[in-house]
This record gives structure tokens, sequence and C-alpha cells, in this order.
């Protein structure tokens, strides 16, 4: 291949490349959207209970370990989900279970409980406690969670075309039974600048919500 | 103030209750110690208080109203409260911190911000440098003012304090526990005060309550403790220097007596006839401008009555043995004995007012009450 054929490719198939890329991040997106909203709580809660914590962690960590082919396939016969998005979303959100949940119960549980038995003693309300002290001073760890949930839904993301998503994984997947390496290279190089780009930002993003107090050194 | 009722706490899968019928009155505006050996129910009995704990049976009343009625948010927001660990908010400013309650209550930021200015200049820390500052920019001895600034943020009648210096250095410790004491004499609140440290326990409180295995043993001022321990765990508790400890409430002008004879030093010699006539056994020499120059006892005089140059000597090796009035009186014990002096002279500013010898430090510690 040469720099030539590829961009030939690109110039030939920009209107592919587009819709791939659109469908590949509303995927990510709505993915890690619902995750939040879903294992953000659940891992708060969590930290309530060690037993459950002992069994949700578990069976995150169990779900987890599922291959993500397999995992796709399973979900495909089930009749509510089938071939598509459904199966993909329900897949990936099932996946991010374990990072995000980890990094939330491990972030609340990692504040210094003198801290918090001081809060409660002033009169401050659970609901205080969790918004002005476990959620900024979890940030740290509840974050780099966060991070590494986008860019792995974005890598899984790839795969689910197997299963009839038409995203950049297409091009890997249609490009290795062609033969045809710039289609290849096309969305290897696509997704992995997706990964890339969007862990830089959150990284940037995750040094301005540390709160201060935490930063400083004496 | 503070009532404690038949109190019982029992841990779930424990065999002995942390807390066994225990009922205690906590006077108001005192500080009121309860000590004992760790384990020994102290602080379950303080949680107990602002509801932290909740006891098995038995009710907690404050001003006559049962605690477990109100609403536990509320109770501990009129209540002072300050751990050992501190655990000041490392994400928030000092200012902040001290804020916590103040906003809880929902005052006007403009009284909030004048309160906590006022609180830290209070408790000694520059107010400019620490204001803006993080915990984590504090040494302890700093952070724990900062605890207690906190916990009187919004002037809160009553202050619970488990253990509150126990983190901090001994000179630190020191210090803290004086300022507490001086600002005590203003705010008169009522203070529950945890330690296991017995001599802090001598220091701080008004009243002491001894604990052991969840039971009360005895509680007292002081100075009952340490007159009269009601068994052996008291007595071992308190240790074999009891008798010392207990000089430790007193001044030297709790035990001194007046001086009963002044001697010019160009009347040296006529110093015994002059002890003889006051009834003393000691006279302080003064120089002819009123100088001190130190004190000589009848026996010395009378050993080396004929060398005045020598009596003259005697008087100035005495030279430094003097104190202020309010010098506590192991201190003065101990100045007895780094001075081999029989007496010290005791100042009060510049006048001296008063003498002290051991047979008086003796007299005092074993007078009877209403003498």
């Amino acid at each position: 291949m040469t720099l030539k054929d590829f961009l030939n490719f690109l110039n030939k198939n920009t209107e592919t490349i587009i819709e791939y890329t659109g469908n590949h991040f509303t995927l990510v997106l709505s993915a890690v959207i619902i995750s939040l909203v879903i294992w953000v709580p659940v891992g708060l809660l969590l930290t309530k209970s060690d037993k459950w914590a002992a069994r949700v962690l578990g069976l995150a960590n169990t779900i987890f370990c599922i291959p993500s082919l397999s995992m796709f396939a399973i979900l495909v016969t089930i009749p509510a989900f089938g071939l598509g998005r459904k199966s993909a979303l329900f897949a990936l959100i099932l996946y991010a279970m374990m990072p995000l949940i980890r990094s939330v119960y491990d972030g609340a549980k990692n504040v210094d409980r003198s801290v918090i038995e001081a809060a409660r003693g002033m009169g401050m309300s659970t609901a205080r406690i969790l918004r002005e002290i476990l959620v900024p001073l979890g940030m740290p760890i509840i974050f780099a969670g966060f991070r590494v949930t986008v860019v792995m839904t974005t890598g899984i993301a790839a795969i689910a075309t197997y299963i009839g998503e038409r995203n950049l994984g297409r091009f890997i997947s249609e490009g290795l039974i062609r033969s045809n390496t710039p289609m290849m290279v096309t969305g290897a190089l696509i997704i992995s600048v997706i990964a890339i780009g969007l862990d830089t930002i959150l990284g940037l993003i995750e040094k301005s919500i540390v709160p201060k107090g935490l930063r400083i050194n004496r | 103030m503070i009532e404690l009722k038949q109190i019982t706490k029992q841990y779930l899968g424990q065999a002995m209750p942390a807390v066994e019928n225990l009922s205690l009155s906590i006077p108001e505006g005192e500080i009121c110690v309860l000590v004992g050996p760790s384990g020994c129910g102290k602080s379950t009995i303080l949680r107990m208080i602002n509801r932290m704990i909740e006891p098995t049976s038995g009710t907690v009343t404050i001003k006559g109203e049962d605690v477990s009625s109100t609403d536990s948010d509320q109770l501990r927001m009129g209540i002072g409260y300050v751990i050992q660990q501190i655990g000041l908010l490392p994400h928030r400013t000092i200012a902040e911190n001290i804020a916590i309650v103040p906003r809880l209550y929902k005052w006007p930021k403009e009284r909030i911000a004048k309160r906590v200015d006022e609180l830290i200049v209070m408790m000694g820390l520059d107010l400019e440098k620490t204001r803006g500052k993080y915990p984590s920019q504090l040494s302890g001895g700093q952070m724990q003012r900062v605890g207690v600034a906190r916990a009187m943020a919004v002037d809160p009648p009553i202050m619970l304090m488990d253990e509150p210096f126990g983190a901090v250095d001994p000179i630190a410790r020191n210090h803290l526990q004086d300022e507490l004491l001086r600002l005590q004499k203003e705010i008169k609140k009522t203070i529950v005060f945890v330690t296991h440290d017995i001599n802090e326990a001598i220091k701080m409180g008004d009243n002491i309550a001894i604990f052991d295995a969840g039971k009360l043993v005895q509680f007292g001022t002081p100075e009952e403790i340490l007159t009269n321990p009601k068994n052996s765990f008291v007595e071992n508790f308190i240790g074999h220097d009891r008798v010392v400890k207990k000089l430790n409430l007193y001044r030297a002008d709790d035990a001194m007596q007046p001086v009963g004879c002044l001697v010019k030093e160009s009347d040296l010699q006529s110093a015994g006839q002059r002890m003889k006539d006051a009834g003393t056994e000691v006279a302080f020499l003064l120089n002819e401008v009123g100088q001190r120059l130190g004190h000589l006892t009848f026996a010395e005089f009378e050993a080396g009555k004929g060398d005045l140059e020598g009596l003259r000597k005697k008087v100035l090796r005495t030279e430094k043995a003097f104190v202020q009035i309010s010098t506590s009186l192991p201190d003065a014990l101990s100045l007895l004995l780094e001075f081999d002096s029989d007496y010290l002279g005791i100042l009060k500013g510049d006048e001296l007012c008063g003498m002290l010898s051991f047979k008086d430090i003796r007299k005092h510690v074993y007078r009877k009450d209403g003498e």
C-alpha cells in the first residue's frame, strides 16, 4: 500500500467514513452516558453495605471477564435484543459496570473516615456529605475509572460490527476479509485517534476537576 | 444540663456491654472529663450525647429534653464536636472549614465571614495567612486549633471533645490545654472532654468521671478523687505519684505564709533577735535601696553568728529563690530542691508577699477541708 492508495480510499469513501465515525461516536456516547447514570449511583450505594459491595463487585468482575465477541454472540441469541444496536449498547453498558462501580466505590471508600465522622458530628445530612465530601474527595479515583471506561468502550464498540453495527470496526473486518489494506488502516487509525483524543481531553478535564486543596503540598 | 439516665450500650456480638447502667449528671458551664483506660466506654458515652451512637436502653436529656425525640442532624448542629483526628475537609480552605456549621444554619455571608475572622483571631492564628490556606498546609497544633474554632463557630452551649489534643506533640498539647482553659473562663461552655491521660483530666476537669469496663467507678472534683480514691483501680489509674499530682491543683499562694521578718543588710547582726521577736524561723534580707538579697534561717544565723561576711554569703546563695505567686506547687517544690533551700520567697509582681517552705506544702496537702 502506498500513501497514494490510502489517500485515494479516503477520497472515494468520505461519506461512508463520516457515517461510520458518526455511528461509532453515538454508540460510545450513549453507552457512556447510560452507564454513568446507572453505575455511579450503584457505586455510591455500595459504600453503605460491605456485603452487597462484595457481591456486586464480584458480579461486575465476572461480566468483565467474558470476551467481547462471546458477549455479543450471547446477547444476539436473546430475542429481546437480537442483531444491532440494542445488543451492542447493552454489552457496552455491562462492560462499563466494572470500571465505573469499582472506581466510584473505591473513590468514596478512600475518603478519610475521620472527615466523614466530623461532618456527621457537625450535623451534615447524608445527602450533603455525599455531595460536598464523598464526590469531590473521591473525584480523582472516580475520574480515572471514567477515563478507562471511555477508552475501553471506544475499542469494544468496534467489535460490535460483527453483530450489525455499521461503524469504524466494519472497515477493519471488511478490510481483513477483502485484503484491502487502505480500508483496514483507515478504520484502525480513526478508532485509535478517537480513543487517544478522548483520553487526552478527559485528562485535561481531570486536572481542572480535582479539588485545589488536594493538589497542594506543604 | 446533660443528664444520662441508666444508659446501657450493648454492641451486637459482644459479651460485655460497652456501657452498663450509667447515670451521670453533667453540670452546666463546667468541664467534665471522662477518663479511663482504652475500651472503657468513655468515647461511646460521649457519642451517645449527640446521637452518633444510640443507647440500647436509657435516656440522654439535654436541658430536660430527651435527645432521642429530636432530629439528629439538628441536635448535632447545636453541639460543638471535636475529635482527635480533627477531620478537617482537605478540599476546603480554613475559612470554609470553620464556616461549615454556620452555613448549615444558613447564616448570611457577611455574618459568616465576620464570625470566621473572629474565631481565627481568638484561636491565636494569623488571620491573613491562615484564612485562605488548606488544611494540609498547617501544622498539627494549628489544625487542632481550627478544629476547636470550627466546633465553636455558632457558639453552641455544649462542646463534646473526644481526645482533642491526643495527636499533637506534648508542647503544643500543653499550649492548647492552657488556651482552652483560658478561653473557658470567658465562654463558660458545658464541655464533655474524653481522655485516657489522667494528668490531662486533672488539669482540665472541673469534674472527673473515671470509668472501667463500661462502668462509672468514681465521679468528683480532681481534689476529691486525688484525696480519696474510691478503690484500688482508681488508685492504680492515678499512679503512685498521686500526692505530687494533687499539687498540680494548687498555686504558690494557696500554701504560702506571710513573711514574718524583713531585715536590712546593715542590721544583719541583729537578725537573730528580730526573728525571735517576730516568732519566725526565717528572715528576708534587703539592701539599702530595698532590693531583695535572699533569706537566712534562724539556725543558719546561730551557726555563723560571729562571721558577718559568711552570713552575707549564705544569704546571697538564695538570691534566686523567689517565684511568682501564680507558680504551681510542683514547680515551686522543684525549685526548692533545685536551690537546695528551705524557703522560697513568693512575689506578686515585684513585691514580696509571702514565703513557702516544704512544711507549708506538706501542711497544705494534708490540711482538712474547711481549714
